[in-house]
């Protein structure tokens, strides 16, 4: 059954977590591909879709329809992931001492229908970070370099310098 | 390989943003250098690669029985993660309090009263330390197996570290090469229990 958009919009913001949970169902798979191709990382991709959903429900009153529902997320979502990485950068460099826990948590339940597209993603999935958040949002998402720059906090310089690092990595590792 | 001031000129000719004074440049370039035309067909194959992996992966497990929890009681979910923090980030004052006393021990305060310092900091690190692995003891189980082995591998380690700087220090309580190691440790350690039950407290 597939609710009117605008109506299960309208009665979540009126505080109806049945509509907001159709909602979530609607929007769950994209939100989630999105948040584990900017962390490289299934466990905080998890724990930002949730992060996610909870900060839409907080700020749905402030969605007033000038934009399509699934833009206003999927920005809000970029924005939760960018912000909790530049908060736990430093912290995460201090405390990853003896492995790395991305390797333990790598991206499940992708089904790429090729080789190659699986390919791009372990390659996309082990680049330095700010060359993958840069290469997923205006490679994968098709947000414009000024866009990126006002989500990530850089300038539209840094931008497009990560996005070509990020290409000649992908490249080199797909050449191998 | 290509030349690496080619760089940003062919990444911006493949996507077509290149200013038409430049294109012609790059063109007449092209014509002329066989890797710079690999470079760009395989840009071009990155980028149509890129934007052709598909925009949706459901989460292995659902997500929304948690989400549901924190819109529902957000009062209460807000308060448990404030004291949560609050006595994370208390146990860390207390061994950066322990810490701080430590390295201004002057060398004559340890000569005289040799092992004092430690002792005070070696209690307030055992009382974060404390402090935290309780927290953690309670959110324990909302991490995944591997994340617990994990943790349990990295603070197997740092306690290593511990147990040697502590034994290091024993023998020679004035080094301030070992207060540093050990105050690194210790600090480690804290951060990674913090980190863990940030994490498992999310």
């Amino acid at each position: 059954m597939h609710s009117d958009p605008t109506d299960l919009i309208h009665r979540a913001q009126q505080g109806d977590r049945a509509a907001f949970e159709a909602l979530y169902r609607a929007h769950a798979g994209r939100v989630y591909a999105l948040c584990l191709r900017l962390t490289a990382d299934a466990a905080q991709a998890e724990e930002r879709t949730q992060d996610a959903f909870v900060r839409a429900w907080e700020r749905l009153a402030t969605y007033r329809g000038e934009s399509a529902f699934s833009s206003w997320l999927y920005r809000l979502t970029v924005n939760e992931v960018l912000l909790g990485r530049r908060a736990e950068r430093r912290r995460e460099q201090r405390v990853v001492t003896t492995d790395d826990p991305a390797a333990l948590e790598r991206p499940r339940g992708a089904d790429p229908a090729s080789g190659s597209a699986l390919d791009l993603e372990r390659a996309v999935a082990a680049l330095p970070p700010g060359a993958r958040e840069v290469f997923v949002l205006h490679d994968v998402e098709g947000y414009r370099h000024q866009e990126i720059a006002a989500l990530a906090g850089i300038a539209v310089g840094t931008s497009k310098a990560q996005l070509f690092r990020a290409r000649r990595l992908l490249r080199e590792a797909l050449n191998r | 390989m290509t030349d690496p001031h080619m760089d940003a000129p062919l990444n911006e000719y493949a996507d077509g943003t290149l200013a038409a004074r430049d294109r012609a440049s790059v063109e007449a370039h092209l014509a002329e250098c066989a890797g710079c035309r690999t470079a760009v067909a395989e840009l071009r194959a990155l980028v149509a690669g890129a934007a052709a992996l598909p925009k949706t992966i459901e989460p292995s497990r659902d997500l929304w029985a948690t989400i549901e929890t924190r819109i529902r009681q957000p009062a209460t979910w807000n308060v448990q993660r404030f004291w949560r923090g609050a006595l994370a980030a208390a146990a860390m004052l207390v061994l950066a309090v322990g810490i701080y006393r430590l390295f201004r021990v002057p060398r004559s305060d340890l000569r005289v009263g040799e092992g004092q310092g430690w002792a005070v900091v070696q209690a307030d690190f055992d009382r974060a330390s404390d402090e935290l692995s309780r927290i953690l003891a309670v959110e324990r189980e909302r991490l995944r197996p591997e994340t617990v082995a994990l943790l349990e591998r990295n603070l197997a380690v740092i306690d290593t570290a511990i147990a040697q700087s502590r034994a290091a220090l024993a023998r020679d309580p004035a080094s301030a090469e070992l207060r540093r190691f050990f105050a690194a440790a210790a600090r480690q350690k804290v951060e990674l229990l913090r980190w863990a039950a940030r994490v498992a407290a999310s």
